[in-house]
């Protein structure tokens, strides 16, 4: 006879788990993109990926993610089909198809057994879409001890599924976080130096001196970058922070304390290091104005504008919270900042007004990137 | 999990020794046989339970085990390490007995602790400040550096701390302070040797120290202690030996200065010959005691297990026959041509108390071996530090003044937490206290005659640091400030929807106290930053 008892015991647990699923799969049919639309993508605690529609300012779709949330660096391939994210705690990055919500592409960071390894906000997708570039930082647990292991640079097939093993390794240089990549196929990654990789030979130079920079009367460059941002313009915009002295004698009391942006234009391969003005407050993330390149935004307790050749601040906006990651559409009338809470901003990007707020399902976008997009 | 060192819970489950014969002698074979018993019972708890990653290197030898020198916080700290995030299962009471074992075996001398017990006396307002630049920015840039010269390592050792903290923290080489430098080959290349010169594994200090006779601790003692926005106190603690290495039971009698009584029993643990750590309850709160013994003294910090901010500095001596000895006076000092009343306190007391020049024992109000209280004059032109005596005892420190030449708030900066407000963390008190100086005999402030009075009553209150402050509003935000007392209370923790951009209620304060000396007041100020919780917080910050 049939333990009912038993049986019965059971069922809710089943009910349950079939619950999530139908849940899970309801959220996944959301709508797809559709094509020439502006969207941007961000995610937040607890697995969101969020997709927004920038033609009318709302919450387009949310897709579920695996695993655990953090730190949330997004990159959209150059399809604007696939959103790739670097989550679970730093150590996978998977590809999702914003479509339909199916994850594509995964790829475990940790590369062998006892191995643990961190990507620090390091990866990039080629201007091809056919492969990302992961910068990785590993470590081997030993059964009493830690060995800290070489970095390096992973390529990856985007094509390779859900288990992607890279295609090709090289040694990497320490403390690489964002990286970009040039329509040419150069990589550009971002460490003491900005540094150009030819990612199908390993080989490394030096794109622009930062560590090593020898600019008279500087003190180097100090760069603070979590957020790999894939401008509308097309520019890798890295902020930092240094000291000009007065004269040789290197006196920082009378220095001047000056915010500036090291810059790959990643559709020419031109490179600059630019002032742009004094230290007044600090910004954890910057942006070029897609549609006046002498402006540059930064962000973090408020939004500031600055005239990059007159390298004066010509406008700020008080924010309701901090914001930690810049974005702008692509006609650059608009600025949308995100990170911490679950709102995104949107700004006037002439008159600094604010236009509104964009309310997320799910908790704290932390340092999540938000990318603009064209489907 | 119970992360103290002894644990809380069997505070009131002593059971007493009974010794065999009631004889001494019984007694110490008793406590050998224990000690014996207690060795290898840690041996036995690191063969069950460490040796699944640890390996055996002799027969009482480990890997990595047996190649560190740490303080109980410190093997405290290691062996919960274990438990979070390497999966140990262990017992409360074996964690006890390893930590107890390992301290004994492997622990620090106490010149070697010297300029870091603040770390371990929980005095977490204490600025640090190292010559090493390279170790400041290294080391004491996540964490106080003293938890690092609290510890003793050969080379290989601290190697393995650097691919630790980076295996463990991957941004450690991506944070201020480091992303500017080749951080890894810093850490080990200069790093590890600077580790290895000035915090070596082998050192004269422990093999000497290892040689010193156990100092007695059972029997009788008198404390002298101060608490900030208390006020002094002085107490005798009886102190018996009980069942298990070096532990003992105490109990605690004494009185504040304002009559409050200071009663309560506990227990205490002896580390490494001089690591004397108590729990005590007193009122339902829990006093915690991390104490030095040496010289015959204990001396160290007295505080509130849960709300470690709130602590008296104590000092204690035990009695021993034929000995005499001045603890401290209470108050410490005397203005110029007026009567106050004086506590004496020590121990074995005995014969004419002597205040110093200038000043008369009008009355002994009353005396006994540990405590003499008398009514005392000091001479209009009386002045200066004095050296008090009874009978053939001298010591403590007594300073008459004319006059109150300036005023310092002390701490001069302190850091308060906001908390609470359903948060896992509580909120932390920061206490103030204002100490008076004397210019000295050629009445010049600022030169090397002058002398500390001591701290003085004062009216207390905050207002903003600077000019963001005042516009944020942190005085009505960020706390309330007693002004009898200098205790300030900060404000609840979380995102304050009335503050701008949304902000918690942090701030920055100034600390500003009045004193009247006669007919004259004077201000004195400190700073103090009220900042969000201490999310880690583990026994050596």
């Amino acid at each position: 006879m049939m333990n009912t008892k038993r049986l019965t015991s059971l069922m809710p647990t089943a009910a349950l788990v079939l619950g999530t699923a139908l849940t899970g799969s309801v959220l996944a049919k959301g709508p797809a993109l559709e094509e020439g639309h502006e969207y941007m993508v961000v995610a937040n605690y607890p697995n969101n990926m969020h997709v927004i529609d920038l033609q009318t300012d709302s919450l387009y779709k949310s897709c579920e993610l695996p695993d655990a949330f953090g730190p949330g660096v997004t990159q959209m391939a150059p399809d604007g089909k696939t959103a790739y994210i670097l989550n679970n705690h730093y150590e996978d990055i998977y590809g999702v198809n914003l479509d339909n919500c199916e994850v594509t592409f995964h790829a475990s960071m940790s590369l062998q057994k006892n191995e643990r390894t961190k990507s620090i906000f390091s990866f990039a997708i080629s201007a091809d879409g056919e492969e990302l570039y992961a910068v990785q930082n590993p470590t081997m647990l030993y059964r009493d001890h830690y060995r800290v292991q070489p970095s390096r640079l992973a390529v990856y097939d985007t094509g390779s599924g859900l288990d992607a093993k890279p295609v090709r390794t090289f040694p990497s240089p320490r403390q690489v976080t964002v990286m970009q990549t040039g329509e040419d196929g150069t990589l550009y990654m971002a460490g003491a130096e900005i540094y150009k990789v030819d990612a199908s030979s390993g080989e490394i130079d030096v794109a622009i001196p930062g560590r090593s920079w020898e600019r008279p009367l500087y003190a180097p460059p100090d760069v603070l970058n979590a957020w790999p941002i894939q401008s509308p313009s097309k520019d890798f915009t890295i902020l930092y922070t240094t000291a000009r002295f007065q004269d040789e004698s290197y006196d920082l009391n009378t220095a001047d304390w000056i915010y500036g942006f090291m810059n790959v234009d990643l559709e020419t391969g031109e490179t600059q290091t630019t002032d742009f003005g004094p230290i007044t407050e600090i910004y954890f993330s910057g942006i070029l104005s897609p549609k006046d390149p002498n402006i540059v935004f930064g962000v973090l307790n408020r939004l500031a504008k600055y005239d990059i050749e007159k390298q004066e601040l010509i406008g700020a906006a008080e924010l309701d919270h901090s914001y930690y990651c810049i974005a702008m559409n692509h006609d650059g009338s608009k600025v949308y900042l995100a990170g911490t809470f679950n709102d995104v901003a949107i700004y006037d990007a002439d008159s600094l007004e604010k236009l509104g707020n964009i309310q997320l399902p799910g908790g704290d976008m932390a340092i999540s990137t938000s990318q603009v997009f064209i489907r | 999990m119970d992360m103290t060192i002894e644990g809380g819970r069997t505070l009131n489950t002593i059971k007493t020794l009974k010794p065999l014969g009631g004889s001494l002698l019984a007694l110490s074979v008793a406590l050998a046989t224990q000690n014996a018993q207690a060795a290898s019972d840690a041996e036995a708890i690191i063969q069950n339970n460490c040796l699944a990653c640890h390996t055996q290197e002799g027969e009482q030898a480990w890997s990595r085990i047996s190649h560190q020198r740490k303080t109980p916080e410190g093997w405290l700290m290691t062996i919960a390490r274990m438990q979070v995030m390497h999966g140990l299962q262990i017992s409360d009471e074996d964690r006890r007995t390893l930590v107890k074992y390992l301290a004994d075996r492997q622990g620090l001398a106490p010149s070697e602790t010297e300029g870091a017990r603040y770390a371990l006396e929980r005095r977490l307002n204490t600025s640090e400040s190292f010559d090493s630049q390279a170790f400041t920015e290294m080391c004491a840039r996540c964490h106080s550096g003293a938890r690092v010269k609290l510890q003793r390592r050969p080379a290989s050792e601290w190697e393995h701390l650097v691919h630790f903290h980076l295996g463990q923290w991957p941004t450690t080489e991506f944070q201020a302070l480091a992303r500017d430098r080749d951080w890894l080959e810093l850490a080990l290349n200069e790093m590890v040797p600077e580790l290895a010169q000035t915090l070596p594994m082998d050192s004269n200090a422990w093999n000497d120290w290892q040689q010193q006779p156990e100092a007695p601790v059972a029997g009788s003692w008198t404390l002298a202690g101060h608490m900030p926005g208390k006020g002094m106190f002085h107490a005798r603690m009886e102190v018996e030996p009980v069942s298990g290495e070096d532990q003992y039971a105490l109990s605690l009698n004494g009185q504040y200065e304002d009559g409050t009584s200071l009663r309560g029993d506990g227990q205490a643990v002896v580390y490494t010959g001089y690591e004397w750590r108590a729990n005590i309850e007193i009122d339902g709160q829990v006093m915690r005691q991390v104490f030095a013994l040496q010289d015959g003294q204990l001396s160290g910090r007295m505080f509130l297990r849960d709300k470690d901010e709130v602590g008296a500095d104590v000092v204690a001596a035990r009695d021993v026959s034929g000995k005499s000895e001045i603890l401290a006076l209470q108050p410490a000092y005397i203005k110029a041509g007026t009567e106050a009343e004086i506590s004496i306190v020590g121990t074995g007391l005995k014969g004419l108390p002597v205040l110093g020049s200038g000043v008369d024992v009008v009355e002994v109000i009353s005396e006994s071996p540990d405590l003499i209280r008398v009514r005392a004059r000091a001479a209009k032109d009386a002045s200066g530090v004095m050296v008090p005596s009874v009978g053939q005892a001298e010591g403590g420190r007594f300073a008459v003044y004319d006059r109150i030449d300036r005023v310092k708030v002390v701490p001069e900066f302190a850091v308060a937490r906001i908390g609470g407000n359903g948060s896992s963390t509580p909120r932390v008190e920061a206490r103030f206290e204002a100490e008076a100086w004397a210019a000295g005999a050629d009445g010049q402030s600022g030169t090397a005659d002058d002398y500390r009075i001591g701290f003085v009553p004062a009216t207390w209150s905050v207002a903003p640091f600077d000019a963001v402050a005042e516009a944020d509003r942190d005085v009505h935000f960020a706390g309330r400030m007693n002004s009898n007392t200098g205790v300030f209370t900060p404000a609840a923790a979380g995102p304050n929807p009335e503050r701008r951009m949304m902000t918690n209620n942090a701030g920055n304060l100034k600390v500003q106290a009045r004193v009247q000396d006669g007919l004259q007041t004077f201000n004195a100020e400190g700073q103090m930053i009220v900042t969000v919780q201490r999310w880690n917080n583990p026994p050596i910050p």
